[in-house]
């Protein structure tokens, strides 16, 4: 008997820890989605041989196999078959939750991957630590699809080592069955009356950003001064808050539990199809843009079956296809011309071009970014 | 060991008879010195190591010496989440046994052959993923869930309670998932406990409140510390439950530790954060190992 005991606490113990190792990508994915597991682990790959690892971009002469690492919940599984049933690439999918998870495992070294896809700040951190392979766009014709205002953009001037996947923006999403007065902006939000009713983004970075827009600083400019002078606003923002979520914000807010939030623009539009009672709001102050980009890591082993797959993502149908499942703003004007009315009527997917004005890119802060972290955090304890 | 290392060592003749049974148990013993070497020796020298270190600013590991991250680390801001942590841990274990008590007790009090059965009932919801179970945890909660449903229908509330997002929903979900851990470590305790012992408390002339808490309390001790250790650690320490049902608006330890690692590019703080957990834990150990060898 009492080895049956032991042997039970010790499945259970097993069960637990192994469910630990899991969590932290579990939670990022908490819509129960099939997180694409990693089909074949880049360790298990047949050595590739030392010329092929030494095939500069240009040759075709690697193997059949390609390794993304990748946001979750942003590139749909059916896309990723059809581009390995179309060119009989071995893909291998991995997932990640934020930029500074990506860069975490990157920089470990232990990845083999052959794509990453970083938000705006992190391209340009990655082009200047010299992270990034140069991208042919010869190889990569479906460049032409793209708006040009999504092209050539501060972070990387001329796309030399990245192609832009998505954009998107965050705002404000708010039940009119409840609230009943106009929302303009991050102050409209952030009111006594709304405590306990609020959902935001789990993301200091964000949170310490809209306190900038409400003051009118310069949000690229997290210098420990202007740290200090957003602190006050942010001491009496945090308590109001009841739910910090930047997985599936929409869930608190479709469960009822709050009834303002402040999230992704692609949570926004679904919640937009889900229910008329939700109003979109882009900040009066300001907002950030967000630009997602595909990269290749340097010492990659496949790039040029990474390029492929960078084309194969920009193709029009390819693109709808993605931007049906994940309702972030197309930056594929081709695609857009394939898309319902319905589609770029949400206002949370299509912001109007007024609306993009009000909006600014991240630059990468550094180590600023702890200071940031741990603001937030004090605050949140408070 | 001694026994296996004799029988290994029986059939060589009397020159051998010292070396070779130490050989045969190191043989055996090999592949769990190999774990515990590789997975838990060197990765703790790895976050010491780390803990003084500094890092660049995309967040890579610069190898300096330096005592930053601790003096860092005592500041209020980190101390509180400590604090509240040790406290959701604490309440937690105190639950699990006020809950686990009774039902490790009738467990091990069942006839034997209800013994199995009902062990399996304890232990058949932990099959499924603690994920999963919790995110029933949040349908069951929320404003518009299913208890607030329960409850307003039946008139007991005119009005939603908010039970998710709350301190009260973080050490729920913590009770109902460590509960298990508590259990079978008293269950084991109760199961050998001599009935005659608790009979000769009656004849002596205890009433059963007398017999429980000076008979059958300091003999399933042992069980109850065992429990308290088993949920106590791990409860300090977890973060995926407690972001979930909490909302994030009170950060555990495990979960601004984690948050070092990610989005705040800062592993030699997280690493400091998480050798200073490693020196709580510790301490607790040290705390229930006294608890044992002192009965009194």
């Amino acid at each position: 008997m009492k080895t049956i005991v032991t042997t039970l606490t010790a499945a259970l113990a097993g069960l637990l820890l192994a469910g630990c190792g899991e969590s932290p990508n579990s939670t990022n994915a908490p819509e129960a989605s099939p997180s694409p597991a990693p089909e074949t682990a880049a360790g298990t790959a047949p050595a590739a041989t030392p010329a092929a690892e030494a095939a500069s971009p240009g040759t075709t002469d690697e193997s059949k196999r390609l390794s993304i690492f990748c946001w979750s919940e942003y590139i749909p599984q059916s896309v990723i078959d059809k581009f390995a049933a179309e060119t009989g690439i071995n893909v291998s999918v991995e997932n990640y939750a934020s930029n500074e998870e990506m860069l975490a495992k990157l920089l470990a070294g232990g990845g083999n991957y052959d794509i990453i896809q970083p938000s705006e700040y992190v391209v340009g951190a990655l082009i200047k630590e010299g992270l990034l392979e140069p991208i042919d766009l010869a190889q990569i014709p479906n460049i032409k699809n793209v708006d040009p205002k999504f092209l050539n953009m501060s972070f990387d001037p001329g796309n030399r080592f990245s192609i832009p996947f998505m954009a998107g923006t965050v705002g404000i999403v708010v039940n009119t069955d409840v609230v009943k007065d106009e929302i303009k902006g991050f102050r409209d939000v952030f009111q006594e009356k709304y405590k306990g009713q609020i959902v935001v983004l789990d993301d200091a970075r964000e949170i310490v950003t809209w306190a900038f827009f409400a003051e009118g600083l310069p949000i690229n400019d997290m210098s420990d001064e202007n740290l200090e002078k957003v602190r006050p606003l942010l001491s009496q923002w945090l308590p109001l808050i009841k739910v910090f979520d930047s997985d599936s914000p929409k869930t608190a807010l479709l469960n009822g539990d709050v009834s303002i939030g402040v999230v992704w623009g692609g949570e926004g539009a679904i919640l937009l199809n889900e229910d008329p009672k939700f109003k979109w709001i882009v900040p009066a102050e300001g907002t950030h843009l967000f630009v997602d980009s595909l990269a290749v890591p340097k010492g990659a082993k496949h790039p040029n079956n990474a390029m492929a797959f960078m084309n194969f993502i920009l193709r029009p149908d390819i693109s709808k296809e993605i931007s049906d499942a994940f309702p972030y703003t197309s930056v594929n004007a081709a695609a857009k011309q394939l898309m319902s009315p319905e589609q770029l009527g949400n206002r949370a997917s299509f912001p109007t071009d007024e609306e993009m004005a009000l909006m600014q890119t991240f630059e990468d802060i550094g180590e600023q970014g702890s200071k940031v972290d741990e603001l937030v955090t004090s605050l949140k304890v408070q | 060991m001694a026994g296996l290392a004799a029988a290994a060592g029986a059939p060589g003749g009397d020159l051998s008879h010292r070396r070779k049974p130490a050989l045969g148990a190191w043989l055996v013993l090999a592949p769990l010195l190999a774990w515990l070497i590789l997975f838990v020796v060197i990765p703790t020298i790895m976050l010491v190591v780390v803990s003084f270190a500094t890092r660049d600013s995309l967040g890579r590991v610069v190898y300096d010496f330096s005592f930053a991250n601790y003096e860092r680390a005592f500041q209020w801001t980190w101390l509180r989440v400590f604090l509240q942590s040790i406290w959701y841990a604490f309440l937690t274990t105190v639950i699990c046994v006020v809950v686990g008590y009774p039902v490790a007790y009738f467990i091990g009090r069942a006839p034997p052959r209800w013994r199995m059965i009902l062990l399996m009932l304890v232990m058949i919801p932990f099959w499924t993923s603690f994920l999963i179970r919790t995110y029933a945890w949040l349908a069951i909660l929320s404003r518009d869930g299913l208890l607030n449903g329960l409850l307003v229908a039946s008139g007991i509330f005119a009005e939603p309670v908010q039970f998710l997002y709350t301190p009260f929903a973080i050490v729920l979900g913590l009770v109902y998932n460590f509960l298990p851990f508590m259990i079978l470590p008293i269950y084991t305790s109760v199961e050998k406990l001599d009935g005659a012992m608790v009979e000769a408390a009656y004849d002596l002339g205890a009433g059963p409140v007398r017999a429980f808490s000076q008979v059958i309390i300091p003999l399933t001790r042992p069980g109850i510390v065992a429990g308290a250790l088993l949920v106590f650690v791990p409860a300090i320490a977890m973060f995926a439950i407690t972001t979930l049902m909490g909302g994030g608006s009170n950060p555990t330890i495990g979960e601004v530790i984690y948050r070092q690692f990610t989005s705040g590019r800062n592993q030699p703080f997280g690493a400091a954060l998480g050798s200073l957990l490693l020196l709580v834990f510790v301490i607790a150990l040290w705390l229930t190992r006294r608890q044992r060898e002192d009965p009194g």
